[in-house]
């Protein structure tokens, strides 16, 4: 009977140290995107590009590893149900441009960031946090890296910098936007930021 | 009827080893029954609350400081970099660091932080010594002190359990709250430059301008390039701004 006792144990040993691998995995796939995407700002075959290019593939990069409706999803939390079909289908698209716009734009005439991704923690068994230091100009940022187990794989579902979070920081806004205004509102305000060249136009609250 | 007890310590271990996974596993069954939709609804825990009964005025406040920052201070910030050297730059970017040197003491000293008050004295000692006056930092090469997080009143305030109060946004200083405000007072009164307490004898009004003049322009290249990164993402820039400032001040008070 112990016998059968000794080897349950050793089997629910191997579930734990194949989670401990998963997490490894997740860390190496998120500094591969990250330097990858990097790769496609500042490699010299990159220079010559204009930033929608650059836009472009950073944004092949990161769909080939993640799936950025996720954290998009995340954000804008029960505000979807208010938008129709097509709404929720162009807001997704919106966004993903806005984010890798503001991405590219953010880097613009910096050195390369150096990335180093640190501790892996499990928070349950289908959420994990990765922890990365990032040095920019001289400046050393933290940034957590948050990811879920979905039906697609693992997926990042937040990023926090400096404390603050990109989803919690985006699903206030967008609680406050729907509060009193629709879809159709959030779409134009979308667009109206895309369609600024610079980034520091003037605001409209 | 026969009760055998367990008395192998290796029995004892793979016992202790099953209730320690077990309890694991029920922790990540519970964690992904979840569905992806329900995932995507769960209230988001940090920053969901902001107090905030002066929201016309701050908005109104927000718009007013926006106006001043892109009108009025980025051509003057543009003009200053365009003029100035990069090693210029940071070195007075650094100079006036440094001398707010008194204002990181306290608020360490407040928390009881003793190892960060240690660091901050030791980084400016050498930096005002060895750095000339604080405008170079040989202290981040020195061992043990490495640069730290700065702290505040506002912050030794929080972490003695004190509300932020409502949310407000000051002229010209941006985001804030009644409790950073007065810590904000607090920090003008331990630094030996401000008054009401500044070291220095016969303060003229036009020296005390210049000085806190050329101290905000030095400042703002850094603060307006965050700014500017913030706004031009943000789908409403007020509340943006609003859930940045408190996140980022509730994780400086939690850490």
């Amino acid at each position: 009977m112990l016998h059968y006792f000794y080897r349950f144990i050793i089997l629910l040993c191997l579930i734990a140290g194949s989670s401990v691998s998963a997490q490894e995995a997740q860390r190496e796939k998120l500094q591969s995107t990250i330097d990858a995407a990097l790769d496609a700002i500042y490699s010299s075959g990159s220079s010559s590009l204009s930033d929608q290019e650059k836009q472009s593939k950073v944004r092949q990069v990161v769909e080939a590893n993640y799936d950025l409706d996720v954290i998009i999803r995340r954000a804008i939390g029960r505000n979807w149900r208010l938008m129709s079909e097509a709404e929720q289908e162009e807001v997704l698209e919106l966004v993903k441009q806005l984010v890798l716009k503001a991405y590219v734009k953010g880097l613009d005439g910096k050195s390369r960031p150096k990335v180093s991704l640190g501790e892996v923690t499990s928070t349950s068994s289908s959420r994990m946090e990765i922890q990365s230091t990032i040095v920019l100009d001289g400046q050393t940022y933290y940034v957590l890296y948050r990811l879920r187990e979905m039906h697609s794989g693992w997926q990042i579902y937040d990023i926090v910098a400096e404390n603050v979070s990109v989803v919690s920081n985006y699903r206030e806004q967008l609680d406050d936007h729907f509060r009193k205004g629709s879809g159709a509102e959030l779409i134009a305000r979308l667009k109206e930021l895309l369609q600024h060249e610079e980034i520091n136009e003037d605001t409209k609250i | 009827m026969k009760i055998r007890k367990f008395k192998s310590p290796l029995t004892w271990t793979a016992l202790f080893s099953l209730v320690t996974v077990s309890a694991f596993a029920a922790q990540g069954a519970q964690g992904s029954a979840m569905s992806d939709e329900d995932f995507y609804n769960e209230e988001v825990v940090s920053a969901t609350s902001i107090y905030d009964p002066f929201e016309g005025m701050n908005r109104y406040t927000f718009e007013f400081n926006d106006y001043v920052y892109m009108k009025v201070l980025q051509p003057i910030v543009d003009g200053y970099t365009a003029i100035t050297p990069d090693p210029v730059e940071t070195g007075a970017s650094n100079f006036f660091r440094n001398l707010k040197y008194p204002v990181r003491l306290v608020g360490n000293l407040l928390q009881g932080r003793m190892q960060g008050a240690w660091v901050e004295t030791g980084r400016f000692v050498v930096n005002s010594t060895v750095g000339v006056a604080g405008i170079m930092t040989p202290a981040d090469s020195i061992n043990g002190l490495a640069p730290i997080k700065p702290e505040d009143i506002g912050q030794a305030l929080g972490s003695w359990g004190i509300g932020e109060g409502p949310y407000l946004v000051l002229p010209l200083l941006g985001p804030s709250n009644l409790r950073d405000l007065g810590g904000m007072i607090g920090d003008r009164a331990v630094n030996p430059l401000k008054e009401p307490f500044s070291l220095i004898d016969d303060w003229r009004w036009e020296s005390h301008l210049a000085l806190s003049g050329t101290e905000f322009i030095v400042k703002s290249p850094d603060i307006l390039e965050r700014y500017k990164q913030f706004k031009g993402s943000a789908i409403d820039p007020y509340s943006s701004m609003k859930n940045g400032f408190t996140q980022y001040r509730r994780g400086a008070i939690a850490e």
